[in-house]
């Protein structure tokens, strides 16, 4: 494919690098969410783990694995486990729910990461209340800023 | 991205009463995040899978609810209880009508 100089700096100005920046969602984004998960209850540290590597090769595909510790009876459950990012575009990276019988709550999947940033679980159990954890990673190669389309 | 895809369940035939069973799903999907751009400058249009359960013995097990964030092709490591035969279900749905469904039974001695 052959790019003119024009069609390349008009890549460079707005498809790049630009956007990206614009779109982070900021800490308080962040927190703003937390917030729209928790509502009033305030969440407390413990119980939920969140397992990231510390250093990423490449922020498109980070496995991931979360867990919060619970009997996982029919009384006794977690319900939901939120995963927060502080500093990708949007702060939403993924929500599970548990029913009763899961049998255990944890999950592994991969996801994507701008940059490098803290990343939140928020656990909600059945009884209402709510725990969150941490993980911070650092990104070397950031999710799609290299992805120009033709 | 078609309306549907490949997908691939991975859990064991069998368990025992009670046992804690691990399932491992993956569906085919490139999960456009509609942050990414044309070489002019054209923002691509959000196409992501949006919704994915799994339903077993009548009751919802797991639920994860998808965002752009989540990697190409997701895939999703649980658990759950095995409680009596049957099938557990699994499904997907997103962006531009997306939908996917397998099935896949469990023999519980």
């Amino acid at each position: 494919m052959s790019t003119s100089r024009r069609s390349f700096i008009v890549a460079l100005g707005s498809a790049s690098v630009v956007p990206w920046l614009n779109a982070q969602a900021t800490t308080s984004e962040a927190v703003e969410t937390i917030k729209k998960i928790v509502g009033q209850a305030e969440p407390r540290v413990g119980r939920v783990t969140l397992e990231i590597a510390p250093l990423v090769e490449n922020g498109n595909l980070v496995p991931m694995t979360v867990l919060a510790e619970s009997p996982m009876t029919s009384t006794d459950f977690v319900k939901a486990i939120h995963i927060i990012s502080e500093k990708n575009p949007l702060p939403n990276i993924v929500s599970f729910n548990f029913g009763a019988r899961a049998g255990r709550a944890q999950v592994s999947t991969r996801i994507r990461l701008l940059t490098s940033q803290r990343l939140w679980a928020i656990a909600e159990m059945n009884d209402g209340s709510f725990w969150q954890g941490h993980a911070d990673t650092v990104v070397t190669l950031a999710a799609c800023t290299e992805d120009v389309l033709v | 991205m078609s309306k549907t895809s490949r997908t691939v369940v991975s859990m064991p035939k069998t368990a025992t009463k009670g046992e804690i069973v691990p399932i491992r799903v993956i569906v085919q999907h490139d999960m456009e995040s509609g942050f990414r751009h044309t070489e002019r400058g054209v923002r691509v249009a959000r196409d992501i899978i949006r919704d994915f359960v799994c339903i077993y013995d009548g009751a919802e097990v797991f639920r994860a609810e998808l965002h752009p964030a989540m990697g190409a092709n997701p895939t999703f490591s649980f658990f759950t209880k095995a409680t009596q035969t049957g099938t557990l279900e699994f499904k997907w749905t997103g962006d531009n009508g997306y939908a996917s469904s397998v099935t896949s039974s469990l023999t519980v001695t």
